[in-house]
């Protein structure tokens, strides 16, 4: 190797590790359809901040070899661009808050950042890994390399993603249709008093036609405390209302005595199934988490 | 509830409408008088078109046009 030059063998790692880096968050990004409004435009920022975390984990390895400890110091660089990933996904979705069906609420808003930040180390582990691999292999076929680097990046990719699989409200409730009633102004679900501001007729009359509302019910009492968190029962409102519309009005309320909380909406789709399946697929806020039960995260991938 | 209120939404009463001129009491919020339950229904239903705000009606029989 010429003084100076970066070798075959490095550039061969190099690229693989990028390649798999990057093709980690591709695959973290689709995931997150769900929870993030991907327009194209947005799907292009998270792909390209992913390559770079995935260049920087992949550049690491050659660095070291060829004795420039100082050039991975430019690992601190990452974590500061990743926390601004995270900042400027904070802002940006605060900025639509005034435009959605029902607030997000800062909660959910946090929990998301979080995630996108998190992501793009993902890739950056994914490629690092990658890259130590092909470097503890060292083979004299480069096709061996770059195969057990991938295996390699594929097996983190995986673990971390089963790691940092949240929760949903589906996995700690049951989720069922409610029925409305409306008496006079007031609104009730499941015998449940939900609000008072359908005070004139052309609103009883919309809630009492068109109204839907689901019942959430904890499957352990402790889980109420998840649950009944304000940020935790917007999250879920937001979910259920971006999944169907609002022609008008969206309510959450709880229950004190049995720990139903109760999520309630005039759609536009009125589709009872959707309705469930979105609040059953609300993520379990990490803000919000606190018993012991619930934390229980999938460290080596099992259910 | 008390964290609950605190968050948002925050409510705003933009209007009171009554029967009863005992009940207006003053305050930031639009007081009007009718002078029997189908004006006070067309005032309230005005109002909160307009303001594209919600009612709720009191158990008193008034009404209130508040917005989320």
């Amino acid at each position: 190797m010429r003084e100076g030059m970066i070798s075959s063998e490095h550039i061969v790692m190099i690229i693989t590790a990028i390649c798999v880096g990057t093709l980690a968050r591709i695959l973290t990004v689709k995931e997150d359809f769900r929870q993030y409004p991907s327009y194209p435009n947005g799907y292009m920022i998270h792909l390209v901040t992913g390559f770079v975390a995935a260049a920087l984990g992949a550049v690491a390895i050659p660095a070291l070899m060829t004795k420039n400890f100082v050039a991975v110091t430019f690992l601190t660089l990452a974590i500061q661009q990743f926390r601004d990933v995270r900042k400027s996904e904070r802002e940006s979705l605060k900025d639509v808050e005034n435009t959605e069906y029902a607030f997000r609420g800062d909660a959910y808003i946090d929990g998301i950042a979080k995630t996108f930040e998190a992501r793009n180390y993902f890739s950056l582990i994914v490629s690092f890994l990658t890259a130590l691999t092909i470097q503890i292999v060292d083979s004299e076929s480069k096709l061996i390399n770059i195969i057990s680097g991938t295996i390699a990046g594929a097996v983190g990719f995986y673990i971390l993603k089963r790691f940092s699989k949240g929760k949903t409200i589906g996995d700690i409730a049951e989720v069922e249709e409610g029925k409305i009633e409306v008496k006079g102004s007031e609104l009730f679900v499941d015998g449940m008093y939900v609000t008072n501001q359908l005070g004139t007729e052309n609103a009883a009359t919309l809630f009492k036609n068109e109204g839907m509302a689901v019942v959430i019910y904890p499957h352990e009492e402790h889980f109420r405390i998840a649950l009944d968190n304000f940020g935790q029962r917007q999250a879920a409102l937001f979910e259920a209302t971006r999944a169907l519309g609002v022609k008008r009005y969206h309510f959450t309320r709880k229950d004190y005595e049995k720990g139903r909380i109760v999520v309630t909406l005039v759609p536009i789709i009125k589709d009872k199934d959707k309705l469930i399946e979105a609040v059953k697929k609300t993520p379990l806020l990490e803000s919000t988490k606190k018993s012991h039960a619930v934390m229980k995260t999938n460290l080596v991938g099992k259910e | 509830m008390g964290r609950e209120s605190s968050e948002r939404p925050g409510y705003e009463i933009l209007a009171f409408v009554t029967l009863n001129k005992e009940r207006i009491l003053g305050g930031s919020q639009l007081t009007l008088l009718a002078e029997n339950e189908e004006q006070q229904r067309l005032m309230v239903r005005d109002v909160a078109k307009a303001m594209k705000a919600d009612v709720v009606q009191m158990k008193s029989g008034d009404y209130l046009v508040i917005r989320v």
